[in-house]
């Protein structure tokens, strides 16, 4: 997939250019994602690039409020994974996350979870 | 990749180096760049924000998982009614359907304007072309 030229351009131009992620990448990852995944369109690709985007930007912005709830100005994997936990969205990543971790999603109730992201 | 027996120790030294070399790879490959994903990170923190490594590469495998999982149900929608390509359509229903349909108008209004750059681009080769041409009739 051709990618140089305009576009590095604008992707230093900010926000309305496009592609922040590498397309021929998030395309293998797709592939990857089970038997039945033929062919993928031009522009599935880049659905997916604006839309990994604003889910590490939703998931980033909800592991901060953990973190500023310990008083904590460093973001650790922790603090994403109490996020998650937290997320009815994000339900598919807990299996994820929680493999030998320290955080014990029984330890927090949904109330509890609540006020920590509403602070 | 064979390694037959009776190679030296620094053969199948380098040989194991070069299978690692390429597991790495494959792994790289399963994930989204830690540098891109990291400013992207970046970008939606106050500036006094630190985001240690392990949090990048938490959310770089969460990324990856999140691509799957989409994929996956746009990829089901499609076998259901019996077409071959995922499209972007599909990928957007799939999230609408997972319960990411917040998403819906940013993604919109981005592929539109993916598709003006396209459209100015191919203008652009046009217009081109005709110069080109006009220039070698004179």
């Amino acid at each position: 997939m051709r990618q140089a030229g305009v576009y590095s351009g604008m992707v230093s131009g900010g926000r309305t250019g496009p592609h922040l992620l590498p397309l021929a990448r998030i395309k293998k990852i797709m592939k990857k994602s089970g038997d039945n995944v033929k062919m993928i369109s031009g522009e599935a690709p880049i659905v997916f690039s604006k839309a990994c985007e604003l889910f590490i930007e939703e998931l980033t912005r909800r592991s901060w409020m953990v973190a500023m709830q310990g008083k904590r100005r460093t973001l650790h994997k922790d603090d994403v994974a109490t996020a998650i936990v937290a997320t009815d969205i994000f339900d598919f990543l807990v299996d994820l996350v929680s493999s030998g971790n320290s955080i014990n999603p029984l330890d927090f109730s949904p109330v509890e979870m609540e006020t920590v992201l509403e602070s | 990749m064979t390694v037959e027996k009776n190679m030296d120790d620094n053969v199948i030294g380098r040989a194991a180096s070069s299978i690692n070399d390429e597991n790495f790879i494959k792994e790289q490959e399963r994930l989204l760049p830690i540098a891109n994903v990291g400013r992207i990170m970046k970008g939606i923190l106050p500036s006094n924000a630190k985001i240690s490594k392990d949090s990048k590469e938490t959310m770089q495998e969460c990324v990856s998982e999140f691509i799957s999982f989409v994929t996956s149900e746009a990829s089901d929608k499609c076998r259901k009614e019996r077409r071959k390509t995922v499209n972007g359509d599909d990928v957007c229903w799939a999230l609408e359907t997972l319960g990411f349909d917040d998403f819906a108008g940013p993604i919109r209004r981005y592929l539109h304007r993916y598709r003006e750059i396209e459209v100015d681009r191919a203008n652009q080769d046009r217009v081109r072309n005709i110069v080109d041409d006009d220039q070698r009739e004179a």
